[in-house]
């Protein structure tokens, strides 16, 4: 098949910067990657990308197709060129351009490293066979041992865009990987390191590092988890987890959120009152619901019923995270029949 | 010189990190070098699993497993290297556990294990499908732990021997471009495989065999280097691998007609038959008309939806992928593909090769606890058990030696090298004797061998060597030009597989992996039972012979 593409190219020699339209002969099973090849083969051999595998386990070939960040290996061209369609090229967002579709990776592992990402067991002497964990145990942290690290979620980072300090999806994902496994003893440590500024509470939750993971990391349900821990542990200094605790608590009490009282509990009385100005602009656009008399949902019986359910199953903490949608979607996508099965094997 | 340390390891895959580790941990001041950033290594593409006599899911010991090694290998391996390798795996599984290693578990909690190729017992440890990922992973874990000097990007493209020791490593800087000399007082060779000398292969773009190439060229032996294996399931038509794990789970290998063909090749084995045995099944039935278009199927489906997601996930993924099928609803097309080099650079038990200074671990080496072919499984235990023996070994060595030195004639001649290389402007590049080289290397000298072909081939690569003198590359520039780094792989290959035809022309009988059923079907203990051994003189390969260490087992007639 004929294969066109449009990739963003950089010299930084030069500091030049051009869209440059490449068009090549590839077979029909290639994919992002093979079509990259063959333009650098036959066309042009200073193209610059990264590659290893081709079998989306190394994670060196992150780059944006039409500006969402893929794996070049993972996508299948016949598809869009059977649509006529001619994708653009791009390097990964977030991250420093060094040549075409290289980027800088430097600062994306000095945040990883700064979770100190290794297993603190606890002693020093390891006893002389494998530690004892059932399968049900080390559950939680098996979508986050899927982690490639290839940068493609923190290329979509909407708040490392705004904050390029936030530890970032990867990073944070990495984190719950250690927080969430039965022989870490150091989790509290890390909850309280993770809950420092542009840590976990600095995620704006908009579910792009999910959408975009290629592996099903979904590493914004790591960010949940991690502070779903954190509240669990008692660290609740942020302002974030101030909020999802009164979030809980309004929603046990009346059965409803009181979105009045929502704000001076998450940002104290003494902050709350500076917004004023704010607060009476939002009321007097009928943003904000009058604070007396205090909502009360009218029915509060089945609410009660399903949170007694969810304690009685003892899920709190991580355990009470659900897990994406995305892999709800993979199923879909293998037909109906798999997704009852998958319902069975699910808990 | 940039910088220098006690040990440097070039290569930063399982073998690499666990040897850095182990160095680090005996005192000395140790550095990674790695043309690749550590978690890409292609170590994180073994998928099945890591062999050792745990004894989790059966009634196992190290002597079983030995045995099982040293049959599978068709008594081309070193039975005191298989001995080493098969006492210290369990307690280096339980280190990696120790270090957060996510293995499977059984419902009673210890590290699960499940049936892999040739072997007596279920003894094959895993984490799901992604074994390799989560060790690469866990190592770099520790190597960040331990804060070790790691050379990102870093291309390792000459050794620098001086007064009759390896004294550094000369490379190309990917990212800012120029030759650097690391200088070492030892060097540990980890680079991993060759499989790129072939079309159809499970191997990375990496795995180019430098680490070989590298020792070769400095007058270090390559030890059976005709000794290449092809994985019987290798997902068609990319060649991406499919795990042995689907076969140990229980999956069916079926012809075009539906029938199960092992039960004409392996019977009592059937699906776990060695590797070369079931990869040699495939290709007669492929030859014999009997494949769907070169391909046969491997058949998941009777292991339920359940087992697939569980153990399987990652398979399952590649094969929506890459071949379109879901193994839950549909069998998998596979063929035979390149895998892993049985051959590399020959080394001792400790990792030493007969260059001062020099060590090599993992795929690139051959300490030969592989032989003639290789049990799955035993790869990634062979990386970490040799790969911390290797750092061992040349920690102590490193630390009772105090010098260092770097003649500038070496450093010089490689920039006069370089500078031909880049300064040429006319002429052929690189790409397309990468490609008939890898062509043709599959159809001369892949499952099944003929004495023709082979000598066909050596005249093949002889040719694509000559135009490899005057290759020109496109990017003459410094920041991230892997144009260049490109055509100095294609030259590592190049001379690799001059060695592997002259190897395998030399061994006139069939064991494992080398496979002659036209002119010397069987094998031939008397004349053959020892190594080939290659080394580089005059620009041209010479071989030699090294006898097989046998410590307790006499070779017998292998069925499966």
């Amino acid at each position: 098949m004929d294969v066109a593409l449009k990739i963003w190219r950089y010299d930084p020699e030069s500091g030049q910067r051009e869209l440059k339209r490449y068009e090549v002969e590839a077979p029909e099973w290639a994919c992002l990657l093979d079509v990259l090849d063959l333009v650098k083969d036959k066309v042009d051999g200073t193209l610059a990308y990264r590659k290893s595998c081709r079998m989306m386990i190394c994670g060196s070939c992150g780059m944006r197709m039409d500006g969402r960040a893929v794996l070049a290996c993972k996508e299948r061209m016949k598809p869009i060129v059977d649509r006529g369609h001619v994708p653009t090229i791009s390097a990964m967002g977030n991250m420093p351009i060094l040549k075409d579709l290289v980027v800088d990776m430097g600062p994306f592992w000095s945040k990883i490293r700064a979770m100190k990402p290794w297993l603190e067991p606890g002693y020093e002497e390891y006893p002389e066979k494998e530690s004892r964990i059932s399968p049900a145990a080390m559950q939680p942290i098996q979508k986050e041992a899927l982690c490639i690290m290839c940068g493609c979620c923190v290329s979509e980072c909407q708040s490392m865009e705004s904050d390029p300090e936030f530890f970032g999806p990867a990073a944070l994902a990495k984190g719950f990987r250690f927080v969430g496994d039965p022989r870490d003893k150091a989790n509290v440590e890390r909850l309280e390191a993770y809950n420092d500024e542009h840590g976990i509470w600095d995620c704006t939750r908009c579910y792009f590092c999910n959408e975009r993971c290629p592996k099903g990391v979904d590493p914004r349900d790591a960010i949940a988890k991690l502070g779903a821990e954190s509240v669990k542990e008692g660290i609740d200094r942020d302002m974030g987890a101030k909020h999802a605790k009164w979030f809980v608590h309004s929603a046990k009490t009346t059965g409803w959120l009181r979105e009045t009282e929502l704000v001076p509990k998450t940002q104290g009385v003494v902050r709350a009152l500076k917004d004023y100005k704010l607060a009476i602009s939002l009321a007097k656009h009928g943003k904000v619901p009058p604070p007396f008399p205090p909502h009360v949902a009218k029915d509060q019986k089945e609410a009660r019923a399903l949170r007694e359910l969810v304690s009685a199953q003892g899920r709190d903490g991580a355990a009470g995270i659900v897990q994406g949608e995305k892999g709800l979607a993979h199923a879909v996508h293998a037909g109906e029949e798999e997704l009852e099965r998958r319902k069975e094997i699910r808990p | 010189m940039e910088a220098k340390h006690d040990v440097l390891v070039v290569g930063a895959g399982c073998a690499g990190m666990r040897a850095a580790i182990e160095a680090f941990d005996a005192g000395a001041d140790v550095a990674l070098i790695s043309k690749i950033h550590p978690v890409r290594s292609h170590s994180g593409a073994a998928e099945g699993g890591i062999n050792a006599a745990l004894g989790n899911a059966s009634d196992d010991n190290p002597e079983k497993h030995a045995f099982d090694t040293v049959k599978g290998s068709d008594y081309l391996g070193d039975q005191d290297a298989i001995e080493v390798l098969c006492d210290e795996a369990p307690g280096d599984v339980y280190e990696l556990e120790h270090w957060g290693c996510v293995f499977s578990r059984t419902p009673d909690g210890r590290i699960a294990q499940r049936p892999f190729g040739a072997a007596g017992e279920p003894r094959t440890a895993y984490a799901a499908d992604i074994t390799g990922h989560v060790l690469v992973h866990v190592l770099y874990e520790q190597v960040m732990k331990r804060d070790i000097r790691t050379y990102e990007e870093y291309f390792a493209w000459k050794l620098v021997e001086s007064d009759g020791r390896c004294q550094g490593v000369i490379c190309w800087d990917i990212l800012n471009g120029g030759l650097k000399t690391i200088g070492a007082k030892t060097v540990i060779l980890a680079t991993g495989g060759a499989g790129r000398l072939y079309t159809g292969t499970t191997n990375a773009y990496s795995c180019t065999g430098d680490g070989m190439a590298m020792a070769l060229r400095v007058g270090v032996p390559l030890k059976d280097m005709e000794m290449m294996q092809f994985h019987p399931t290798t997902l068609s038509p990319s060649g991406v691998l499919i795990t042995e794990g689907c076969r140990g789970e229980g999956a069916y290998l079926l012809n075009a007609d539906g029938e199960r063909f092992l039960e004409r090749y392996a019977p009592n084995a059937m699906e776990l038959a060695s590797r070369d045995v079931i990869s040699r099944a495939e290709q007669t039935e492929i030859d014999e008309g009997r494949g769907i278009d070169g391909d046969v199927l491997l058949d998941l489906r009777h292991l339920g939806a359940e087992r697939i997601l569980e153990a399987l996930h990652g398979t399952r993924e590649l094969s929506m992928t890459f071949a379109g099928v879901d193994p839950i609803q549909d069998p998998i097309p596979v063929r035979p593909g390149a895998h892993y080099h049985m051959g590399g650079v020959d080394t001792d038990l400790w990792g030493k090769t007969t260059l001062d200074g020099l060590y090599a671990a993992g795929e690139c080496a051959c300490v030969s606890a592989h032989g003639a072919n290789r049990l799955g499984g035993n790869a990634l235990m062979e990386t970490i058990t040799y790969g911390r023996r290797a750092g061992q070994a040349a920690a102590e060595w490193a630390l009772s030696h105090t010098t260092v030195a770097v003649p500038e004639s070496t450093v010089s001649d490689a920039e006069r090298d370089l500078a031909a290389l880049l300064g040429r402007e006319e002429g052929e590049r690189p790409w397309a004797i990468r490609d008939e080289m890898a062509q043709t290397m599959h159809e001369n000298f892949g499952v099944f061998r003929r004495e023709h072909q082979m000598e066909a081939q050596g005249k093949i690569i002889g040719g694509l060597r000559e135009r490899y003198e005057k290759v020109v590359v496109d990017d003459k520039g410094m920041i991230f030009n892997n144009d260049v780094t490109q055509a100095l792989e294609l030259g590592f290959l190049l001379e690799l597989a001059a060695c592997m035809v002259v190897a395998g022309l030399a061994r006139k009988e069939s064991r494992g992996a080398h496979s002659r059923p036209y002119d010397y079907p069987s094998r031939d203990d008397e004349s053959f039972m020892k190594h080939t051994m290659v080394t580089w003189a005059g620009g041209t390969p010479k071989l030699d012979w090294a006898p097989v260490r046998v410590t307790k087992w006499e070779p017998q007639e292998r069925k499966y």
